[in-house]
């Protein structure tokens, strides 16, 4: 019998194939969910337009403006951490396309942009919502991502007890962004996880459901 | 892309590879599988059984060799008694018809080779003391020497003691092992010629200088030996012996680390021959094939262990936090299935591995022994999973210098 020499070539044909195949496949894939991240950004980028000029417009034209320009946040609020969870999952997901740093850089400042509105609204319209900052880092050493982990489940129960009276705005502190170092140089966070309540109150580590009502209580 | 979805993309490369390759070989050859053919004008035959404390089946497999079907005349039997400490001498002196070799204990490969200096047939058969060929088995596989080129020929070896759930596993092993070393052959690799049962040409044992006896697997050493010298070495799936394997893990485990310390042991001596044409399907295939076996193995295993670690000490700091500020230690929501392109590749790898394992199973399982699914998931879940661990305990054995058994 003759030694069938074909198969190796044959084979490696197959291989080449069903190779390039899977990784379009899963590049495809990840794109289409990059894709789509970004048009929830843009949705979110227009609404958070229409949200600012919505509060300008109450502040200029109507004397009920807090109420109106509140009620817009928090539904900003909700739907921003919805994506948000969103956001984490695809990128853990994804293995070739890593392009989704970029847009979460974006992504972080609208967030930030957004806290800074719920700051000014806050103290224009002496109401009684949280802001709760939740920082993070983006390349956690092993321990904190334990800790964070552990953190960011507390918080999502948190915010589903409280709904929209809980502002919850999660910030990684090691993205090349300006203002979160100043943030962090601002509110001395040197660790991660931290939480910051009402711009006034600073915890480090990982922090239980009831410590941080019991804070957020004493601090009203 | 990071270094770990690289590393990832080669494995699942190189695992696409060896899938196709065997998927190729075994649809191009499906109805040849068992096909053999009885030479008109036999060949004699010294078979040759070496014994190391083999009491308990020395017997048996002696009256095996002598009721084969094959012409009495021509066969020569030879059992070595390696320097036995139990009463394998004085069973073999019972048994008439045989020549009896007894020598202080020197190894399998010694004895095979002192066996060697005084045989007188055309062909080697080695047979180990605890195998028990088919009648038909030497028969089956001496039409196989007609080729000149041909300098062995290895049979199917299946377990014969399918007792408890160890052996039952090592049943499904060896019947894949067969099914594989088959599909080997019509690339002309069969890479080990086991002791249960082969055959050698004699001049070409002759020519290599007998078996390494510096070598723990002397069968794969000589196989490697006969392919550097453009030997074919060849599989004959229908003829059949019976073994017995390590009943208990402790001597399962010491069997592996022996059979993977002997591979290592080879694959350094014939690491010149990788890549190099004169050495034939040697040097282009199967040194390469298993450096990159083993190399992948390495590789495989160190980044599992690094990720399960990584794992292991992110859930217990989340663990520990949980724990101490009320919060649930486990919640299934939190698990979601994000398909990404390793959930395509694992699916359709395993899916491959299933089909080959079950194509496997039905083509040399012709006794259609009870294998039981639950034997099944252990042998693909568990079973091979010690591989790699085996690996890694033999290259530790290998660098403390510990090779004795």
């Amino acid at each position: 019998m003759v030694m069938q020499k074909d198969v190796f070539w044959k084979a490696g044909l197959f291989t080449l194939v069903v190779f390039i195949s899977g990784v379009l496949l899963g590049y495809f894939l990840e794109s289409n969910r990059v894709d789509e991240i970004r048009e929830e950004y843009r949705n979110v980028e227009t609404q958070w337009a229409d949200a600012k000029i919505q509060s300008s417009f109450y502040q200029l034209m109507t004397p009920s403006f807090c109420e109106e320009s509140i009620k817009e946040n928090l539904n900003f609020a909700d739907r921003v951490y919805r994506e948000g969870l969103k956001l984490e999952e695809y990128e853990q997901s994804n293995r070739i396309t890593k392009e989704i740093l970029y847009d979460k850089e974006r992504y972080v400042l609208l967030k930030l942009e957004f806290w800074i509105n719920s700051v000014y609204l806050k103290d224009k319209c002496k109401t009684n919502y949280t802001n709760l900052i939740y920082f993070y880092a983006q390349n956690p050493s092993l321990e904190q991502k334990g800790e964070q982990d552990s953190q960011a489940l507390i918080l999502k129960d948190l915010k589903n007890k409280h709904g929209a009276e809980l502002m919850l705005i999660p910030l990684p502190i090691d993205l090349n962004i300006a203002t979160i170092s100043i943030l962090r140089d601002a509110y001395n966070i040197d660790d991660v996880p931290a939480l910051l309540i009402n711009e006034k109150i600073k915890l480090d580590g990982v922090q239980s459901i009831e410590e941080i009502e019991n804070v957020i209580k004493d601090g009203m | 892309m990071d270094f770990i979805t690289g590393v990832y993309l080669f494995f699942i490369f190189v695992s696409l590879y060896v899938s196709f390759l065997f998927i190729l070989i075994y649809f191009k050859n499906r109805d040849d599988l068992y096909k053999y053919e009885l030479m008109k004008k036999l060949p004699s035959i010294s078979v040759l059984i070496p014994a190391y404390n083999e009491e308990e089946s020395i017997k048996e497999t002696i009256e095996s060799v002598k009721n084969l079907e094959y012409p009495k005349e021509l066969i020569e039997i030879i059992a070595v008694n390696d320097g036995s400490k139990d009463r394998t001498l004085e069973i073999l002196k019972s048994i008439n018809g045989i020549k009896i070799l007894s020598k202080e204990n020197s190894g399998k490969a010694d004895s095979l080779n002192k066996a060697l200096e005084i045989a007188k047939g055309e062909i080697i058969a080695i047979n180990d003391a605890d195998s028990f060929p088919e009648k038909d088995a030497f028969l089956k596989m001496v039409y196989y020497f007609k080729d000149e080129k041909v300098g062995a020929v290895t049979g199917s070896v299946f377990v014969k003691n399918r007792n408890n759930l160890l052996e039952k596993l090592q049943s499904i092993e060896y019947m894949m092992i067969a099914f594989g070393r088959k599909l080997f052959e019509y690339i002309d690799s069969v890479f080990v010629t086991p002791g249960a049962l082969s055959m050698y040409r004699k001049s070409a044992l002759m020519e290599v200088k007998g078996f390494d006896s510096n070598n723990l697997t002397e069968d794969i050493e000589i196989a490697w030996n006969l392919l550097s010298k453009l030997y074919k070495v060849k599989m004959c799936l229908a003829a059949k012996t019976y073994t017995i394997v390590p009943s208990n893990f402790k001597l399962w485990w010491r069997q592996r680390l022996r059979w993977d310390i002997g591979g290592f042991q080879t694959l350094n001596k014939y690491k010149h021959a990788m890549f190099r044409n004169k050495y034939g399907v040697l040097g282009g295939f199967v040194v390469p094939f298993f450096s990159s076996y083993v190399l992948l193995s390495f590789i495989g295993f160190f980044i599992s262990l690094f990720m399960i670690a990584r794992r292991i000490t992110v859930e217990g700091f989340s663990f520990y936090n949980s724990y101490f500020n009320d919060a649930d230690l486990f919640r299934i929501e939190e698990f979601h299935l994000i398909p990404n392109v390793f959930t395509f590749f694992g699916i359709f790898l395993f899916f491959v591995f299933l089909t080959y394992t079950a194509i496997g199973l039905k083509m040399v399982n012709k006794e259609k022994q009870n294998i039981g699914k639950t034997n099944m998931l252990i042998y693909l879940l568990f079973y091979l999973m010690l591989t790699p661990i085996l690996l890694i305990h033999s290259i530790y054995r290998m660098l403390i210098g510990k090779l004795q058994w």
